[in-house]
């Protein structure tokens, strides 16, 4: 990050390189399509390139990072609110152009993590996608180590609860067959 | 299902989301090429904060010199001493928490309505503790007076902090704003402090404090718009 800073093109390169595919898993856990987890990667490094002056030395990268993310994303999502308000809505356009192959991949997360709310999905995005501590997701998101601890085990408490009802579901079905 | 267990299959699960493509690496590192140069980064924060800190209790102390001092020559050595100590307190943690504010994944003390409310409330028990003169006499003529001439210190203070932390990046610029009106309306509130010599204990617990929470509304109403207008002239540079 120093050489970064330093206007060295190749640590940019590396640096784009090692922390893509976090930051772009982490935009997909985040219930956008394939293009849009795009999209939200090039709009982040622009953003990173724009204020890479506020990561100091000994600060730690990731909640930098992530908290820039993090601010990306709800642009996005602000925007699209905004033009969905103000389009037509025609049933079944919305996967036009969008290639096949576009959400494979997606289906078993989203069919996981569907119940929870955007906040501890976010907390749950951060932690197992993006390997970051408590600490870590805590100051990416302006939160407290408690707040976080607090959302992740809400997360976990209603995935647990839903996966042993299905778990239980499938061993009634297989008991009346 | 026990914990391990529903750990695996998150991580399972996400090792299924879509990687990232390679043409879209290139596509990333070709379009920053162009714009690559150095950059000094930020300093320390406390650097940062003992800027903001003097800047906002320079623009008080510079505008009460020029309208005059009579708030504090009343006062007496020890109440003005503690009164200028607990604002000098308050206007540091303001400072630090603007700092904080302006750069992204930093450790905040405070949200600023946190902020705002807690500085409020020390604010009112100061004062409620310093000044016991219980009158009232032109309660709202004399109490808006001093909340314009709070606010007209306010906000160049505001200026100020604005053109000190201009390098940062806010994250959530309203929340920003609002730290920065915050301190700022510190700044008008230590102005008052020193120039004011209504000492009617109503006056100053309403119209003193007043100033703080009107700055800080005024700071994230400005933050809002510096970020809708930054939203409308940002064009990526990334193809």
């Amino acid at each position: 990050m120093n050489s970064y800073q330093a206007g060295d093109f190749a640590a940019a390169t590396a640096l784009i390189e090692e922390l893509s595919p976090r930051l772009h898993r982490f935009f997909a856990a985040q219930s956008v399509s394939r293009r849009d987890a795009d999209d939200l990667l090039q709009e982040t490094w622009m953003r990173i390139h724009r204020v890479r002056h506020t990561w100091r030395t000994g600060d730690p990268l990731l909640p930098w990072l992530f908290a820039i993310a993090r601010r990306v994303r709800i642009d996005h999502y602000r925007k699209s609110l905004r033009t969905t308000a103000r389009e037509e809505q025609v049933e079944s356009i919305s996967e036009l152009g969008v290639p096949a192959s576009a959400s494979a991949g997606k289906g078993e997360w989203e069919a996981l993590l569907a119940p929870l709310p955007p906040a501890q999905r976010e907390v749950i995005a951060m932690l197992k996608v993006a390997e970051m501590t408590l600490e870590e997701v805590a100051r990416a998101t302006s939160s407290t180590v408690g707040a976080v601890k607090q959302k992740a085990h809400r997360g976990y408490e209603t995935l647990r609860v839903r996966l042993s009802a299905m778990g239980l579901g499938k061993d009634r079905k297989g008991g009346t067959a | 299902m026990n914990g391990k267990e529903l750990d695996t299959r998150i991580r399972k699960a996400a090792d299924a989301l879509p990687v990232v493509s390679p043409a879209l690496l290139t596509s990333i590192t070709a379009g920053l090429k162009p714009a690559m140069r150095p950059v000094k980064p930020l300093a320390p924060t406390w650097v940062l904060a003992t800027r903001l800190f003097l800047a906002a209790a320079g623009v008080a102390f510079v505008s009460a010199a020029s309208a005059g001092l009579a708030g504090v020559e009343s006062l007496g050595i020890l109440r003005a001493t503690v009164i200028l100590a607990a604002l000098a307190l308050l206007l540091g943690l303001a400072a630090t928490e603007q700092v904080h504010s302006m750069i992204p994944g930093s450790r905040h003390l405070l949200g600023p309505l946190p902020l705002v409310l807690s500085c409020c409330l020390a604010l009112a028990a100061l004062f409620a503790a310093e000044f016991h003169d219980y009158r009232t006499t032109s309660f709202v003529a004399s109490g808006i007076a001093c909340l314009i001439a709070g606010l007209e210190r306010a906000i160049p203070a505001g200026i100020l902090v604005w053109l000190l932390m201009r390098r940062g990046f806010a994250i959530n610029p309203v929340a920003a704003g609002a730290t920065a009106g915050a301190v700022a309306g510190l700044a008008g509130v230590v102005f008052l402090e020193l120039h004011c010599t209504n000492f009617e204990t109503l006056h100053i617990l309403a119209w003193h404090t007043a100033v703080l929470p009107a700055s800080a509304v005024l700071g994230a109403a400005a933050g809002a718009l510096a970020w809708a207008a930054s939203r409308l002239r940002t064009r990526s540079p990334i193809r």
